[in-house]
């Protein structure tokens, strides 16, 4: 089989209060992840990212619907030993060091002692934590966390590795470094299923996304057909022109002291302006045409609803 | 064993607790103000030593018992630990049962030791020690067993707050059922008496458990009442636990 | 504010409420004596209320009566003698010590021999099987109260009782026929403790010894002392005095090896313990 993760028409709500007033969070996803893609998973707050992850993990039980995981029904421990999951915001026993915490959860996976203490050496040296290895986890800082977190996910080097937000709280060198390490676990043949919403981050490495919205997924394939190749619009800054007669040739207009920023979508109108520049004796700053990017998708999907 | 991985991981962040020392520490102060109390008496100063002594690991026992029961899961809920820990093959129950034995084991260790204290103030005291009181403390450990598990229960879906008002409650409740049979015998017949009965059998008889009177006064304890005793602990643990099991089977953790 | 002016307004606070404090604890305030205890509900429920340490509450309501029965500014603190005693048999009734206790406090201090006895018949009801409480209550009614038909019957009990000591029988005998006195006493008492194996019956018998023999001591004292009156027109200044002048051979010391205490002034001697404390 193809498919690492099969969701149909999964169902959740949750009870509100005291009374019997239910909020439905989930209201029918359906998605596939192919294995060895880089699958992401977006929406904006609320929208039920970490709901639909949950329920993937167990954690939460969904009303309808169905999951299989690498083509196993997804609550069996045959799935679960194929899995690594990073959940958002990790927090791990405080008193244990990074070495004794991946020593613990691996002890769930029955490994043989050596197999175990060669695993977690190079785990630890693979996200880069081998000075802090027997530091006591409550001393960790919030990016650590996340590095020992995306480790104990890689423990039981699993097919599908589940990651909510891997990317929050991290400077800009450590998203670097977790993105690395994400396209690297492609190439070693694992598919990655991760929630984000860091844009940027998901349009660099990911092969397919879906994109949540209220609990229903709006828009999901290849990010190479969702994204076209062609110019969106270009952007322009000009200066030594009366505002006023741009106006009809902008899309989109701001002004700065001298210049004026113009977001131009239609090439007819680029001419035109253009040509008034230049016989008004005006400057061109910049002309920069910009392809549509996943945050422009995004935005407007999210304002659609 | 992956039980027994949680169970030692429990065990570890059980006796880190600050709450265990500090009731240790109190436990130890009754202990050997045990040995003053009892050159106040006009009479027998080893009954008031093992009074004391005796109601201390019992009472001690109990409130460690409570206070990291009802902590042990709900902190893993709370903390989000309890994410991971499920993502791995393991199914819900041996999570409870790696708690509780952990707990176990370290409600172990503090009863040992201090009935290591409890026998250092005997000694003191007059260097003669009966058998009956280790078989007296070990029917206070299973009693602690049940409590344990009664306060895991509650911790599976309750704040630790609430876990140790109702876990406090059983354990009332649980050494008033001698005051319920009493109540009983006067009871005219009919329905209150009918639902009576029912809650006497239903609640526990934490009685079952306490021989501390009979070795003060060097009472023989009939075996078979051991025996039965033991097996009751048992069977109520298993079915407290069980009942957390059902529980948390089905949990949603948001 | 200068940091110097708030130094002293803090010590002159302090010095006012220490101040205030001594002048309230001069105020003498009507105290009720002992009447907080009447309020202690019976036996039964507290032991309902006591979840399984009812033992323990026994050890504690008898420490607590100890020290409260030895407080002399309670001028009526025995009224409740009984309440508390029946208290802690309700708590523990195979606790032997305070039974004994109870008794001889009610005896010594108290003055109420009945109500000796109706707290050794308590310890009897609690514990048949136990023959040192009919036998101190047959010593009492033989001794104190010269009751002989009362003794028999105590007697009589304790013989009945498995496992009590020859001795009952022949104090069953003796009182019927003989009376009492003190180096009889002092023989039974002395059978007991060498008999028994019992550490609480060996204790009960060694305090009866000790009284015994003080009883012995302190009658062959004031016979001295009132020999002395006699002659010298006064009380002798201390007890070797009379062995100065040839009253005694000696001044005979308690079971303890300890001395007497002697009044010059009333002439009267008396044990350094209370009887019922040792």
């Amino acid at each position: 089989m193809v498919e690492a993760l099969k969701i149909t028409n999964l169902h959740k709500s949750f009870k509100t209060g005291f009374f019997f007033k239910r909020r439905k969070i989930l209201k029918g996803i359906t998605l596939t992840v192919d294995k060895g893609d880089i699958f992401g998973y977006l929406g904006p707050n609320g929208a039920g990212k970490t709901t639909t992850i949950k329920c993937i993990m167990g954690l939460i039980f969904p009303e309808t619907g169905e999951i299989r995981i690498l083509g196993q029904p997804y609550l069996s421990l045959k799935a679960k030993e194929h899995i690594g999951f990073l959940p958002e915001n990790p927090y791990f026993y405080d008193y244990l060091t990074a070495a004794e915490f991946l020593r613990f959860y691996s002890q769930l996976f029955q490994l043989r002692r050596e197999e175990r203490d060669k695993r977690i050496e190079g785990l630890i040296k693979l996200v880069d934590l081998e000075k802090f290895a027997d530091l006591q986890l409550r001393k960790f800082s919030r990016g650590m966390l996340q590095r020992i977190g995306l480790a104990q996910a890689l423990l039981n080097e699993p097919e599908l590795v589940m990651l909510d937000e891997p990317l929050g709280g991290l400077d800009p060198i450590g998203r670097k470094e977790i993105r690395d390490i994400i396209v690297r676990l492609r190439e070693e043949g694992k598919t990655v299923f991760l929630s984000s919403h860091i844009l940027q981050d998901i349009e660099m490495i990911c092969d397919r996304v879906a994109i949540i919205v209220n609990g229903e997924i709006v828009n999901a394939g290849r990010l190479s057909d969702l994204i076209s190749e062609k110019v969106f619009y270009t952007e322009v800054i000009v200066s030594g022109i009366d505002a006023e007669k741009l106006e009809n040739l902008g899309d989109s207009m701001d002004s700065q002291g001298e210049k004026i920023f113009l977001k131009v979508y239609d090439d007819a109108k680029l001419e035109s302006i253009l040509q008034l520049v230049e016989s008004h004796k005006g400057h061109i700053h910049s002309l920069i045409p910009r392809t549509e990017t996943l945050e422009d998708i995004f935005v407007g999907v999210v304002k659609r609803q | 064993m992956k039980i027994r991985a949680i169970a030692l991981n429990t065990f570890k962040e059980a006796i880190r607790d600050r709450i265990l020392y500090l009731v240790f520490f109190f436990a130890a102060v009754c202990l050997i103000l045990s040995r003053l109390l009892a050159l106040l008496t006009v009479g027998d100063q080893l009954k008031i030593i093992t009074d004391v002594g005796l109601a201390s690991i019992s009472l001690f026992g109990t409130l460690m018992a409570i206070l990291i029961g009802t902590g042990l899961v709900y902190k893993e809920i709370d903390k989000k630990t309890i994410f991971t820990l499920l993502s791995k093959p393991i199914h819900r129950y041996q999570f409870l049962l790696g708690k509780f034995f952990g707990l176990l084991l370290t409600l172990l260790v503090m009863v040992l030791l201090m009935t290591v204290i409890f026998l250092a103030m005997l000694f003191l005291h007059a260097i003669r020690v009966e058998w009956s009181l280790f078989i007296v403390i070990c029917l206070i450990f299973i009693e602690l067993a049940l409590i344990t598990s009664v306060a895991i229960l509650f911790s599976t879906f309750s704040t630790p707050i609430l876990s140790s008002v109702f876990t406090l409650a059983f354990y009332l409740i649980g050494h008033f059922s001698w005051g319920l049979e009493t109540l009983m015998t006067k009871m005219p017949p009919g329905f209150s008496k009918t639902l009576a009965q029912i809650f006497y059998i239903l609640l526990p008889d934490l009685e079952n458990f306490n021989f501390k009177t009979e070795t003060v006064h060097h009472l023989p304890i009939p075996s078979e009442v051991i025996g039965l005793s033991v097996l009751y602990g048992i069977l109520y643990t298993a079915l407290v636990l069980g009942v957390a099991m059902l529980i948390f089977r089905k949990r949603d953790f948001v | 504010m200068k940091k110097a002016v708030r130094i002293l307004i803090f010590v002159i606070t302090v010095g006012l409420i220490m101040g205030l404090q001594h002048t309230i604890n001069g105020i003498s305030r009507y105290r009720v004596p002992g009447s907080s205890i009447i309020y202690i509900p019976s036996g039964k429920h507290l032991k309902l209320a006591s979840f399984g340490y009812s033992a323990l509450m026994a050890d504690l309501i008898y420490l607590w009566a100890i020290q409260y029965f030895s407080n002399q500014n309670i001028w009526d603190r025995f009224e409740n003698l009984e309440h508390v005693f029946s208290i802690i048999s309700e708590l523990d009734p195979q606790y032997y010590d305070p039974y004994d206790t109870g008794s001889l406090i009610a005896y010594y201090d108290a003055k109420d021999l009945e109500l000796a006895f109706r707290i050794l018949d308590l310890g009897m009801e609690k514990n048949p099987n136990q023959w040192i409480f009919p036998l101190q209550a047959g010593h009492y009614a033989q001794m104190f109260a010269r009751d002989y038909k009362r003794a028999e019957k105590y007697y009589k009990k304790a013989m009945t009782v498995k496992g009590s000591p020859p001795i009952t029988r022949r104090l069953y005998a003796n009182a019927v026929f003989e009376q009492s006195d003190y180096q009889t006493a002092w023989h039974n008492w002395l059978e007991v403790y060498e008999t028994t194996d019992d550490e609480r019956v060996k204790k009960i018998a060694s305090n009866h010894l000790y009284r015994t023999k003080a009883a012995m001591d302190i009658q062959t004292l004031h016979q001295a002392i009132a020999r002395y009156r006699e002659r010298h027109g006064r009380f002798p200044r201390e007890l070797s005095d009379l062995v100065r002048a040839g009253f005694l051979r000696s001044v005979p010391k308690d079971l303890d090896e300890k001395d007497y205490v002697y009044d010059e002034q009333t002439g009267k001697v008396q044990t350094r313990v209370n009887p019922w404390k040792r």
